[in-house]
């Protein structure tokens, strides 16, 4: 958060070579809102196609919630991913799964649940499990590599115990409909 | 609702002298026509200019079509759509003409009706064991312009005289003047999209109010048609599960369910170009702003989870009205059908229920 603003917008999206419309767009906004996509643009070197995917989000949820683009992007949590000590490209992303979380609440708050439940599955190391893309569909992908009988006996009873358990049932569950 | 009056009439020179540019004419005197010879003249650059106007001119290509929800991977109710002109006089946020007619977005009808009469009843005549479902809503509303064109007083008694056809005109118009005139002799459904109040007052100008609608309904029932009813889109917004569950209840407070042809359910479906459309309406929109995700067929949908609830509580509140109505889901996988239906059914079977209904 240190890092030296630019001055205006024009300076920063012509040295990041944004294209004309998009910088025409930029400056149309409100000033605040203006200088807030300014100032995370700046902080986190966002080139244009990184900025518009943030700027889409953070404008429908304004749109969405009635609010501006600047109290979107200076919300407690933004500010807080955005002030994160970690690298540039990892509070990039921390910043987008924030940016997403208030984009798709409901979603989001789903795919925690579900992450929270797979989790409670203990599964060894060595079975992999993944959730359907953006959760369009009802299925769950297990993968694993086996090299003898013996490791192939084992990741079956792992698969039975998980098969069992309460969570598995859940997960099939939140899966098949939303809460 | 204020029936729909162009700004200004367009008419293919060659057309002057046809039927329809004649009733144009004598229910529209104020408005001057303006022939042209080339109709791309008379297209106008904005898509919402073009809902103000009105080109009548000879269609040239065929009118009958398979219903473009026949994709692949998805359930299809083998529908035919028959378009008699394009586009639709009200502004529905999340209508797909919006994309689909960008380049041409000129309100027209067809002056050649007959012509159209004339191909499905070559095609009814070539498979006379099988029983058509057709629909004239595709590309335009069914009866929105019917006081200006009187389109229905040809479509009403033609199917009525078929054996292997239901017409299906669907609407979200009170415009039923020349319905109640005609006898459909049990061939003809007109059907009502309905949503949520708000979805229907916000996202739905210019359109009947809900009252308007199911008025209307009530006098078409009344007067010997069957109805329909098509919840669709379905928009995940806030408080939805209260505010369909009472577009439900008011509907069937005041219809008689037993003359219900069906009812369908579609889940809000964007591509990404109708969205960026969307998202640049001067009015904000609530349908680009749910929690959508993109599909296998590339288009935005909410989530599956979320769309199978949707259905489930959608059915549920139909059949606690009535187990017996005659319901589909539209543009969607088998997967979604067996996880609300509870069974995948072929595309003829559900094409086969939906006309059964009619009997």
């Amino acid at each position: 958060m240190s890092r030296a603003i630019p001055l205006n917008i024009k300076e920063f999206a012509t040295q990041r070579h944004y294209r004309p419309a998009t910088i025409e767009r930029w400056l149309a906004l409100a000033a605040a809102d203006g200088q807030a996509l300014l100032d995370l643009a700046a902080e986190m070197r966002l080139g244009e196609n990184q900025l518009s995917d943030l700027w889409t989000w953070a404008e429908d949820v304004a749109r969405r919630d009635g609010t501006s683009l600047a109290d979107v992007l200076t919300s407690a949590a933004m500010t807080a991913a955005r002030k994160r000590a970690i690298s540039r490209n990892d509070r990039l992303t921390l910043v987008k799964q924030e940016l997403r979380r208030l984009r798709y609440p409901h979603l989001c708050a789903t795919e925690e649940r579900l992450l929270e439940l797979l989790h409670r599955l203990e599964l060894p190391r060595d079975i992999r499990v993944a959730l359907p893309a953006s959760l369009e569909g009802d299925h769950l992908t297990f993968q694993f590599v086996v090299t003898d009988t013996k490791q192939l006996r084992r990741i079956a009873d792992e698969l039975k115990r998980v098969a069992d358990s309460p969570a598995c049932a859940d997960i099939f569950a939140l899966l098949e409909e939303a809460p | 609702m204020k029936p729909w009056k162009p700004s200004r009439i367009y008419v293919e020179h060659s057309e002057i002298d046809t039927p329809l540019v004649r009733r144009l004419q004598s229910r529209l005197p104020e408005i001057p026509l303006q022939p042209v010879d080339d109709l791309r003249s008379a297209e106008p650059d904005r898509f919402d200019d073009g809902k103000q106007m009105l080109v009548a001119q000879r269609h040239r290509g065929t009118f009958l079509q398979h219903c473009p929800a026949g994709t692949s991977g998805l359930v299809c109710c083998n529908y035919l759509v028959m378009n008699f002109g394009s586009n639709c006089p009200y502004d529905c946020s999340y209508c797909f003409l919006q994309e689909y007619l960008a380049n041409n977005p000129a309100l027209k009808v067809f002056t050649n009706a007959g012509d159209g009469l004339t191909e499905v009843d070559t095609v009814l005549r070539a498979r006379p064991e099988r029983t058509f479902r057709i629909g004239t809503g595709e590309l335009a509303d069914s009866l929105a312009l019917d006081h200006l064109t009187d389109l229905s007083c040809e479509l009403v008694p033609f199917f009525a005289e078929r054996s292997n056809a239901i017409l299906e005109l669907k609407t979200k118009s009170n415009v039923i003047d020349n319905l109640l005139r005609l006898d459909p002799k049990d061939r003809v459904v007109v059907s009502w999209s309905v949503n949520s109040a708000v979805m229907m007052r916000e996202e739905e100008p210019g359109s009947a109010s809900l009252d308007e609608r199911l008025a209307a309904a009530a006098e078409v029932q009344a007067a010997g048609y069957k109805i329909g009813f098509h919840f669709d889109p379905l928009v995940a917004h806030d408080g939805w599960e209260e505010a369909y569950r009472d577009t439900v209840t008011q509907i069937f407070r005041r219809l008689d369910t037993r003359r219900v042809a069906w009812v369908s359910l579609g889940s809000l479906r964007l591509t990404s170009q109708l969205k960026a459309l969307i998202r640049q309406r001067p009015q904000v929109s609530r349908t680009a702003l749910t929690e959508l995700v993109v599909g296998d067929d590339g288009k935005e949908r909410v989530w599956r989870g979320l769309r199978v609830k949707m259905y489930r509580r959608m059915l549920q509140w139909l059949r606690d009205v009535d187990s017996c109505l005659p319901l589909y889901i539209c543009m969607e996988p088998a997967s979604v059908w067996e996880k609300t239906f509870g069974m995948i059914p072929s595309d003829r079977q559900v094409a086969q229920r939906l006309v059964g209904a009619e009997a």
